[in-house]
Parts: C-alpha cells; structure tokens; sequence
C-alpha cells in the first residue's frame, strides 16, 4: 500500500520552487521566475500557497530603490521535502 | 441484376471504407489526446496526475539548473583569478629581473601578497554587475574550497618570508639553503588540490583532471629545478652566472604564469562558455 504524497508538494510549479530552493540559502522573485519559466502571476499564486503552508518564508524587502522579494525555505518546508522524497522513493521502488 | 450487384459490392465498400475512416478517426483522436497530456505535463501547471517519474525529473532538473547557474559563476571566478595570476606574475618577473642587478631579486615576489586584494576587487566589481545568483549548497561548498586554500597559501606565504628572514640572517649559506621553505611548488599543489575538489563538487571530469595535471605538472617542474637547468643546460654554464640568476628569479613566475593559464583561465573560460 503506498503511502499518499503531498499534495502541497505534488505540483509541478510547487515541486520546482521547492528543489531550487531546497539546495539554496535564499532566493529572489525573478531568479524563481527564470529558473521555472512560470509566470509572474503563476508563480506568486504558489509562493502564497507554500507560504500559507509554512513551507517557506518569503520576505518583502527593497534592493536601492526597487521591491524585491526574497523566498528562504523554511524548517517544516524542510521536513515536508523530506517526507515527499521517501514516499517518492516507495513510488519508484529506489 | 448484374447492374444491382455491383451497386450492392459498391455500398459494402462504401461501407468498409466508413468503418475504416471511424478507425483511423479514433485513433488520431486517441493520439491528439496522448500529444495534449504530453503538452501540458511538460508545461509547469499544477496538475493532480503527476506521476513519480516526473517528480524525479523536476527535482533533478531544478538541482542541476542550479549547479549549472554555480558552475558559470565559479567559471568567472576562476577565469578572472587565471588572468590576475598571469598578469602578475609577468609584473613580478620584470621587477624581479631589474631588481635583480641592486642584489634584491626576489624582492619582487612580495606583491603575490596584493594579489588576493586584485582578484577580490575585480570579483566585487563583477559582482554588482550580474544578476543575483543565489548562495546555494555547492556555491558555498566552492566558496569554502578557495578560501580554506586562500588562507593555507597566505599562511604558508608569510612563514616562508619570515623564515627566509631571519634563516638568511642566522644561519650559514649552505644551512640557509638546506633549511629553505619552497614556496612555489607548495602553493601549486595546494591550487591544484583546490581546482581537482572544485571539479568533483561541480561534477566537471575535466575540470579534475586540469587541476591534477596542473598541479602534479608544475609541483614537479619546480619541485626538481627543472626550469632552472633547462636553463643551464641552455647557457652551458656550471654556475649560475648574474644573467642566470636573473633568469632563475624569473622562473617561479613562468611556472605560475603556465599553471594560472592551464589551471585557472582556460577551465575558467570552458566553464563560462559551457550551455
């Protein structure tokens, strides 16, 4: 019997956002942006998602003059990536 | 009746041929379908009927995106370090060689010290240019690499000086000699230990086997003076002359001058022009 995945984390967009940001420190809107190839639109709809769930902080600051918004995973968005990975691996027999 | 017959035989073909549009008809259907799912399984939309192959492959997309957005920047980086070194190291030999008629030849190896300064004012400078990239588990692991190197070789640097010193002050010429710290042939090991571990972070097989042949190369081209009696051989002189030790002064900064090429500028350059 296997066991149900994620389905935070089972989303393509979502899944992208997490792996990038899973092996990064931090990242900023428009290098998500050109990584996945989501839209802006998309793409923000989803960080609000993960965020709501705890899975990652996002962080709205000014870089000079100009907005920019800076996504860090957070602990429990950690675990989760984690857990979706062991049942990924029951998935695929690994 | 012979005219009803072949009326009958045309409309049972007609009647096969229907059948056989409905086939080819469905399956087209079936295949537009198949093409579709393929589409939009390949566009990142959220999409209940991932399947587990696909979360693999957008996890292993992502992780090697950004490996490769690491390895562009460690490519500046190394290309821009290749071309400091090799600059300097033309500067320290002309300097070297004119100071080496007031008996202060390698007087002119003390500005290796300025060039991390160099090197580091150039990256900040190319830095504020580029586009954030951000700080990700190999780039530190990169990062980490160069400056544990960056520290042993300035460390090593400035206790090869310091022993030089007071060694050159204390003890006899022959004890001076047999009791020197090499400098040279220490620190392109060590570069090349650095350019091998960056290879094996970036997962970059060439990359490895430069730093290796870089490393191992200019070590045992230093390590065993083979510069230095090339050039005796070459001037056919048992003892160094004044214009042989000018030469020898010079040498380190060839064999730098090689390894910044072999080492640092031409992985560096590979690695910013790879796709």
């Amino acid at each position: 019997m296997f066991q149900p995945l994620d389905p935070l984390l089972h989303s393509e967009l979502r899944l992208a956002v997490m792996s990038l940001l899973i092996s990064a420190e931090e990242a900023e809107f428009p290098y998500i942006k050109e990584q996945t190839g989501a839209t802006a639109g998309n793409l923000s709809v989803q960080l609000d998602k993960l965020s709501t769930a705890g899975y990652i902080e996002v962080e709205k600051t000014f870089k000079g003059k100009k907005p920019c918004t800076i996504c860090r995973i957070t602990p429990a968005g950690q675990k989760a990536f984690e857990d979706y990975i062991q049942v990924l691996k029951t998935y695929l027999n690994v | 009746m012979h005219r009803d017959s072949k009326h009958k035989a045309k409309l049972t073909l007609s009647a096969e041929e229907k059948a056989r549009h409905q086939r080819v008809s469905t399956q087209v259907k079936r295949s537009e379908s198949l093409i579709i799912k393929q589409i939009k399984s390949t566009t990142m939309e959220e999409t209940k009927n991932m399947t587990a192959e696909r979360s693999l492959e957008i996890i292993t997309e992502q992780i090697e995106k950004s490996r490769r957005a690491v390895s562009k920047t460690t490519g500046q980086s190394l290309f821009v370090s290749g071309l400091c070194t090799m600059g300097m190291a033309v500067i320290i030999a002309i300097t070297n060689f004119i100071l080496i008629n007031h008996a202060s030849g390698g007087l002119g190896h003390l500005l290796w010290l300025v060039l991390p300064v160099i090197i580091w004012l150039f990256m900040r400078k190319y830095n504020k240019e580029r586009e954030h990239t951000p700080v990700s588990l190999v780039g530190s692991m990169v990062a980490k690499t160069w400056s544990t190197f960056a520290w042993f070789v300035i460390g090593y640097f400035i206790i090869a000086l310091i022993w030089g010193f007071v060694a050159m002050r204390m003890l006899q010429p022959e004890e001076y000699v047999a009791t020197r710290i090499e400098v040279t042939p220490v620190i392109v090991l060590l570069m090349g230990m650095a350019i091998t571990i960056t290879g094996h972070i970036l997962k970059q097989r060439w990359l490895i086997i430069f730093g290796i042949v870089a490393g191992l190369g200019c070590f045992v081209w230093e390590h065993f003076n083979m510069g230095a009696t090339t050039v005796m051989l070459l001037s056919g002189q048992p003892h160094p002359s004044l214009s042989f030790a000018a030469i020898a002064s010079t040498l380190p900064c060839l064999t730098i001058f090689i390894f910044a090429f072999v080492g640092l500028m031409l992985p560096g350059w590979m690695l910013k022009k790879q796709k």
